[in-house]
């Protein structure tokens, strides 16, 4: 019996590094994580998207919290703020963009604002002194009070209320009243009547850690100052000072000094570790068919009133791209961008002792493509997880456990139930029919059939091949076995003189195209060439057409699969999602074996689309759209007239793929198989069905355990009377619990398995 | 020295080993995969040394260690 090697420990202390630039490059494609257009724009980065949303929804006191995050004075930079964001919104380019200012300065008018002062906080040690007044120092005040440096602002005004009227005459009584409060609030020692000269600053020096001053002071002070506008510090004069004009360039050079005064205070480089500063660019993609209103709420009075500002900031679409959480049911499962994930599950190869979380993760992607397609990027999430997995398995860290039950299922495909003959008559063949695995386990039917017309009409001969193509390896990250595969089927091909290979499924294709030298061609376009057999028939009802994910990118294939379908006169309905956009059905990338819930949540994507019959033209999509009750067809199934029925369970597939072979070897070519029949009768209950296939048992496996108990007699009887009796068959021992009957047979009615070994402990 | 066992199954008496027409006791028994043991005590035939895995421990406690196990 076929098996692979199980790892042979956990204790396996190295990993196969990736480069971080691979990495890196990939993860900068996906644009997930870019701010929108609008808080691209502005420097001080406000949230936009959330701000809007939380004012959509009327949540004014988020909304204005997120906007305190950026402005100490929030009145006074709402109303007077240039707005460079609007001119960026996304809508501007179908209508006119969010009135985005207009809306924050309802918010800071109406929403309620946090609780003023209040919090103690403990100061720090070193302390910090302003000079002068205006906008710039009235924000540097905020900012810097913030970060809980002892301030103390030296103005020339005689008191509070002057020191805020200077530069904010905008305001209007009622802004003018909040903002007077707000500043009231703060913990800021002031100086009122102080007569500004250079001495009068150099003076306070040694009182303070740091020294401010409004550009007007240090122009008309310190003539000879150049200040660096990046850090809005003189360095000869040691002395932070503010930009001259704009209340966003007062705002934003607030920010910047907050932060030199902050490395200052440290007694840091005021250059190092300052972070991205100031406004960047954004890719980020968005789909703008979702926008409503595409004009501006109007204004009647002199601002936005709470129920319009509600308005406006319900225009905001919200920019964000989601095209492949939209479209594939894997990444909306783990509910994660594919920038985010990979960079997950590229970490996840490289732990060197530890749990390796994302092994789930990684083996339950459909390695479909999809996402490449749709992705405005053209993200491949697919390579991502192809990679990590030939990683682990190249370092012996990848569970056999998700993939073995594939890999086995491969390897019988190409043992027992491997299959290569050319046609009876020839030697040599032209041909080669290769159906693929999963058509002589679902259709077989359907596989003698377009065997037995290729034969008829083809000229040159058409051998037979029944095998696997090596997707299976390939999917589970296994080059080695890949390779043994490849070498394996380029001997038996060889032997029959390397004829065309004629793929019945479009995966098999794509698989068998990385075998140099190799002449393929898909049936669909054969059909095509030499006509339809007699006899097809398409579907009375309109259906849907499922594209296989191994046809991603391949029009021809797409194209000619419609046109057989309307030859036999099927009328198909098309969907957003078909062509290279079609999402897998489950069965790809292994994702089936490794998580049940993800793929049965792609199959049902794929369902979602249509409530037509459907029609496909990759066995696997058939067999579980049909696992889904949905009337499902294989293209071949139409155009030779048959019926592949119920979807068998996976003892049935095996049982299918060797009775074919076995019949065909009868029939064709007069060879008397060699067939293992039990020389006992073996049922099972519905129920013991039912299992076995969830746990993935094969009746081989039953078999195997009532062999091994009616040789060696080793069993138990259980509480209720039934026996019970195990074998340990490859990397797994299977238990089953059965009952002998009356006329010598047994029932088995249940079945489990684990793949610990078990054994007898001394002492 | 008390070895910590990670289960205990005692079969009271109902199981019966086929072969040997005895009755399973509880006995000590190790579970090993990809090179851990864990010790534990199960039904166990006293006179062949038969373990019996029962459908609870196979599909649960065992299951879980081993994916815990695997993903390591
Ligand atoms: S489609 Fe997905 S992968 Fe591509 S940029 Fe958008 S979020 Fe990222
Ligand atoms: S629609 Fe909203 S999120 Fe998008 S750019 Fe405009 S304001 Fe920003
Ligand atoms: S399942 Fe397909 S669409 Fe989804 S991430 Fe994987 S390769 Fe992309
Ligand atoms: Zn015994």
């Amino acid at each position: 019996m076929a098996q692979i090697q199980e790892r042979g420990s956990t204790h396996v202390y190295k990993v196969n590094k990736i480069s971080k630039e691979e990495m890196e490059q990939m993860v900068a494609r996906c644009v997930y994580e870019h701010p929108p257009f609008c808080s691209a724009a502005c420097p001080l980065k406000l949230d936009t998207r959330a701000f809007l949303e939380a004012a959509a929804a009327g949540n004014f006191k988020k909304a204005l919290q997120l906007y305190e995050k950026i402005a100490p004075f929030p009145l006074v930079l709402a109303m007077g703020c240039e707005a460079p964001c609007e001119g960026k919104c996304r809508l501007c380019e179908i209508g006119e963009g969010v009135a985005i200012r207009a809306v924050e300065e309802a918010v800071t008018r109406f929403g309620q604002a946090q609780k003023l002062g209040g919090v103690f906080r403990t100061k720090k040690k070193k302390t910090a002194a302003i000079f002068g007044s205006g906008l710039f120092p009235l924000f540097l005040a905020g900012e810097i009070e913030k970060k809980a440096y002892p301030l103390t602002v030296f103005c020339e005004e005689a008191d509070l209320e002057s020191f805020l009227r200077r530069g904010t005459g905008f305001l209007d009584e009622t802004a003018f009243e909040l903002e007077y409060r707000r500043l009231k609030a703060k913990d800021i020692r002031f100086v009122f009547g102080c007569t500004l000269t250079r001495d009068f600053m150099e003076e306070r020096r040694a009182s303070f850690d740091v020294l401010c001053a409004s550009h007007e002071l240090t122009s008309a002070l310190y003539p000879e100052a150049a200040c660096i506008p990046e850090l809005m510090y003189c360095e000869a004069e040691k002395l932070v000072s503010g930009p001259a004009a704009g209340i966003l360039d007062a705002a934003f050079g607030a920010k910047k000094a907050a932060l030199t005064v902050d490395r200052l205070a440290q007694n840091l480089d005021p250059r190092n570790t300052r972070g991205q500063e100031g406004p960047v660019e954004s890719q980020l993609y968005t789909d703008l068919s979702g926008a409503g209103a595409l004009t501006r709420v109007p204004m009647y009075g002199a601002g936005y009133t709470e129920e319009e500002a509600i308005r406006e900031a319900g225009r905001c679409i919200r920019c964000q791209c989601e095209e492949c959480l939209k479209s594939c049911a894997y990444l909306a499962h783990y509910k994660k961008h594919p920038g985010l994930l990979s960079k997950e599950i590229y970490n996840n190869t490289q732990i060197i002792m530890g749990d390796h979380q994302l092994n789930k993760p990684m083996n339950s992607c459909a390695l479909c493509g999809q996402c490449t397609v749709v992705c405005p990027n053209g993200f491949d999430m697919a390579r991502v997880c192809h990679e990590a997995r030939r990683n682990m398995v190249s370092t012996d860290k990848m569970p056999l456990a998700p993939h073995e039950f594939a890999l086995l299922d491969m390897l019988f495909s190409n043992g027992d139930a491997f299959l290569a003959r050319p046609q009876p008559g020839y030697g040599k063949c032209r041909y080669v029919f290769f159906p693929g695995c999963q058509a002589a386990a679902i259709a077989p039917e359907t596989v003698r059939a377009a065997y037995l017309d290729l034969c008829e009409r083809l000229p040159g001969g058409v051998a037979l091949m029944l095998g696997c193509c090596g997707a299976i390896c390939d999917w589970a990250g296994r080059t080695e076995l890949q390779e043994q595969t490849k070498e394996f089927l380029g001997r038996e091909l060889s032997k029959l003189g390397d004829p065309v290979v004629i793929a019945g499924c479009p995966m098999c294709k794509k698989e068998l195209a990385s075998h140099e030298g190799l002449q393929l061609v898909g049936i669909w376009d054969l059909l095509l060439e030499i006509g339809l057999p007699v006899g097809g028939r398409g579907l009375a009802r309109p259906a849907a057409l499922h594209d296989s994910c191994g046809a991603r990118g391949d029009e021809k294939t797409q194209a000619a699969i419609r046109e057989i379908a309307k030859r036999l006169g099927c009328t198909l309905t098309d969907t957003e999602f078909s062509g290279d956009r079609s999402p897998c059905c489950g069965y790809g990338g292994l994702a089936a074996y490794a998580n049940r819930e993800v793929a049965r949540e792609l199959t049902e994507k794929c369902l979602e689309r249509s409530d037509a019959p459907y029609i496909s033209y990759c066995m696997a999509c058939r067999d579980r759209f049909a696992r889904q009750s949905r009337e499902s067809r294989h293209i071949l199934e139409l155009v030779y007239g048959t019926d592949a029925g119920a979807p068998p369970d996976i003892s049935e597939k095996r049982f299918n793929r060797l009775t074919l072979k076995n019949e065909l070897l009868r029939e064709l070519w007069q060879e008397e198989p060699r067939e293992m029949n039990l020389d006992y009768t073996l049922n099972y209950t519905d129920e013991a069905r039912r299992i076995m296939d969830e746990r993935m048992i094969l009746t081989d496996d039953v078999i195997a355990v009532l062999d091994c108990v009616r040789k060696t007699g080793e069993c138990i009887q259980d509480e209720d009377g039934l026996l019970v009796a195990r074998r340990r068959v490859g990397n797994a021992t299977f238990w089953v619990k059965f009952t002998r009957e009356g006329d010598g047979s047994y029932l088995v009615h249940r079945a489990w398995s684990h793949r610990m070994t078990v054994v007898k402990r001394e002492g | 020295m008390a070895e910590k066992n990670y289960y205990t199954i005692d079969p009271g008496g109902k199981l019966r080993c086929m072969k040997c027409g005895v009755k399973l006791e509880k006995g000590k028994a190790k579970f090993l995969y990809l090179d851990n043991g864990f010790p534990v005590e199960l039904p166990v035939c006293p006179v062949c040394g038969f373990v019996y895995v029962p459908e609870e421990l196979a599909l649960g406690k065992v299951a879980s260690v081993e994916r815990a196990l695997e993903d390591k």
